[in-house]
């Protein structure tokens, strides 16, 4: 089965994915396509996935704002204490980083870098 | 004692240059290790020849975009990086730190010291990969680069900002003309920064190279960039460019710099290992179809800037190692055509005494004839002219038939230049004492000393000329063609010291 083919049932299958049609694509596909087949699945389960770690619980008035931004994804909240502050996004192979951490790791290289 | 007011100016200034928060990243993870070859996932904002970096600290450069998959080309380690690891991208290409403390420093291509003295922090981040200098910021060949090898010198001159391709089998004594280059270097009132590349060699063979140069006193004008045999072939690939970045922060600087690249066939290896395993196509010689490109683009960043951009140079001493002398191979033939001559040497003229082996006939250049001084013009003419006569009548003496009178003074003749031709390794000569010889000879002054006591003849009267004729060697070094009056000097000189000569 060439490329093309398997592409067009990893987007009919997730777009209406449910386990009956899944399991029956599966079970018409060889070994190589099944592995082909498997891990566009989770490609385009990464894709639209958004992962929020935050070192405390996100507040509503902000989880809003951020389904906005990201409406089609499915969210997915983590807590990371060692953040020490702020939220990091991930979006699928994005990392948007807004933490007191990245900070403190970005004035420690820039030290490191301009000054012995 | 520390100022604290000092200390809170500094941290203000940090603050200052210091951006924002957000920090966005664009990462991936690896999907397969194939010999130092990463697969990776994600990365879908990456760019050709960026910096990544994966999680164990490891850096790799990505060499392939595909659809759903990037190629990296690792740097450090290759068995440590595995199938799931986490990469990020740098945003940055690849770069080598580079400064004036380098010079006299081995390195490897990423900048990392071979010599055990530490690493250089504060320089300027030099590109690996470069386009090279325009057609208007460049000018003409004209200046002359010393080799101080008397048969390159006066036929197959070199000039700065040329590409001169060393060619030949191996043992043939490519390296030695490379070297000898380097060394005769230190005669020159400003040294020219020399940059010695060493790619697939044995790491004895580096050292011994390393431990001449020292020994020699070239090793504080010299950098080397060793990627030996038993680095990575990603080391190996970047080595030249390493070298020639390096090259290019003097050449900003508007100063001269020699770069030896030892040799591009095994670059060629490198990267043909590369792209076999990135699956790219194989063409002729399984060499993939940009291996042309690969060393164009490198042979093309050797230039001579015009003044307005400093005037510096970069001089390209390429060398290629060919099979069973056959320079039609791919390789050979891609690189011949690239630079701006070759320097062909044959294993036969190495084994029949005759070293530097090199075959004049097939050696040229194609722009230094354009940088030779007046002074080795006057006698590299003759010289040449010669030569070539030697050559179309030496076939027929090879059949021990009787030759007229003529032919005989020809042959006679031929002998003694190919015989003053001849030079031990590691005594590169000044171009005063070059011109002196040649002209000992092509003058048939001579004529009546042995053919086997020519190099105790040559050093002999090298030392005189320095001892007794000091003025006739400086008008010989002020590059201005040699007058009568000079000749007639030159030539009272030689007559004096044959009387001397036992």
């Amino acid at each position: 089965m060439n490329k093309k083919k398997i592409d067009e049932l990893i987007g009919a299958s997730y777009r209406y994915l449910d386990q009956k049609k899944v399991e029956k694509i599966a079970s018409l596909l060889s070994i190589k396509d099944l592995k082909k087949y498997i891990n566009g699945l989770k490609l385009g389960e990464k894709e639209n996935t958004l992962i929020i770690s935050s070192s405390s619980p996100l507040n509503n008035q902000d989880l809003k704002k951020i389904i906005k931004l990201f409406p089609y994804k499915k969210i997915i909240l983590e807590k990371d204490p060692s953040l020490m502050l702020g939220m990091r996004i991930v979006d699928n192979d994005i990392v948007y980083d807004f933490t007191l951490k990245n900070s403190l790791h970005r004035i420690l290289s820039f030290v490191e870098q301009n000054y012995d | 004692m520390i100022d604290n007011n000092k200390i809170i100016g500094t941290l203000e200034k940090i603050l200052t240059a210091y951006g924002g928060d957000v920090k966005i990243q664009n990462v991936g993870t690896v999907i397969k290790n194939t010999d130092g070859v990463i697969t990776a996932s994600g990365l879908s904002r990456a760019i050709m020849g960026e910096k990544v970096i994966f999680e164990d600290g490891n850096a790799g450069t990505v060499l392939n975009l595909d659809e759903e998959s990037v190629s990296i080309i690792l740097l450090g380690e290759t068995s440590s990086v595995k199938e799931g690891d986490t990469l990020k991208t740098t945003g940055k290409m690849l770069s080598i730190e580079v400064s004036e403390e380098l010079l006299g420093r081995v390195i490897d291509p990423l900048g990392n010291p071979q010599d055990n003295k530490p690493k250089i922090k504060k320089g300027k981040n030099m590109p690996l990969e470069k386009i090279a200098a325009g057609v208007v910021d460049r000018e003409p060949v004209s200046t002359p680069l010393k080799t101080g090898i008397k048969a390159i010198d006066s036929m197959i001159p070199i000039g700065r900002g040329q590409r001169e391709l060393i060619i030949g089998d191996r043992q043939t004594g490519k390296t030695a003309i490379a070297i000898d280059s380097i060394i005769n270097q230190k005669f020159n009132k400003k040294p020219v920064v020399c940059v010695y590349v060493a790619i697939g060699q044995k790491k004895s063979t580096i050292a011994q190279v390393i431990d001449r140069l020292n020994s020699e006193g070239a090793g504080s004008y010299t950098i080397v960039v060793s990627a030996s045999a038993s680095d990575s072939a990603a080391l190996q690939y970047l080595a030249p460019y390493s070298g020639c970045a390096i090259a290019e922060y003097f050449l900003d600087k508007g100063r001269d710099v020699l770069i030896v690249y030892d040799d591009l066939t095994k670059h060629a290896w490198a990267y043909r290992q590369i792209s076999l395993v990135l699956k790219r196509p194989a063409g002729r010689e399984a060499y993939p179809g940009d291996i042309f490109y690969l060393h164009s683009k490198l042979l093309e960043r050797s230039v001579k800037l015009n003044k307005e951009n400093g005037g510096g140079s970069i001089t390209a001493l390429p060398i290629i190692e060919t099979q069973a002398n056959d320079i039609s191979a791919y390789i050979p033939t891609n690189v011949i055509s690239i630079t701006d001559g070759q320097i062909y040497l044959q294993t036969d003229l190495f084994n029949a005494g005759i070293r530097p082996a090199i075959n004049v006939g097939q050696s040229v250049s194609r722009v230094g004839g354009a940088a030779q001084t007046q002074t080795i013009k006057s006698v590299s003419n003759k010289l040449r002219l010669e030569l070539a006569q030697y050559n179309s009548v030496a076939a027929f003496a090879q059949f021990g038939s009787e030759v007229d009178p003529a032919t005989q003074k020809q042959l006679d003749r031929g002998r003694r230049l190919t015989e003053i031709l001849k030079q031990p390794q590691y005594f590169p000569l000044t171009e005063n004492l070059e011109v002196l010889s040649i002209y000992a000879v092509t003058s048939g002054l001579m004529d009546d000393i042995p053919v086997d006591s020519f190099h105790r003849f040559e050093k002999d009267l090298h030392s005189f000329a320095k001892k007794n004729y000091p003025k006739v060697l400086e008008t010989l070094s002020a590059g201005d063609r040699p007058t009568e009056q000079a000749l007639k000097q030159i030539s009272k000189l030689i007559d004096e010291f044959k009387k001397r000569f036992q």
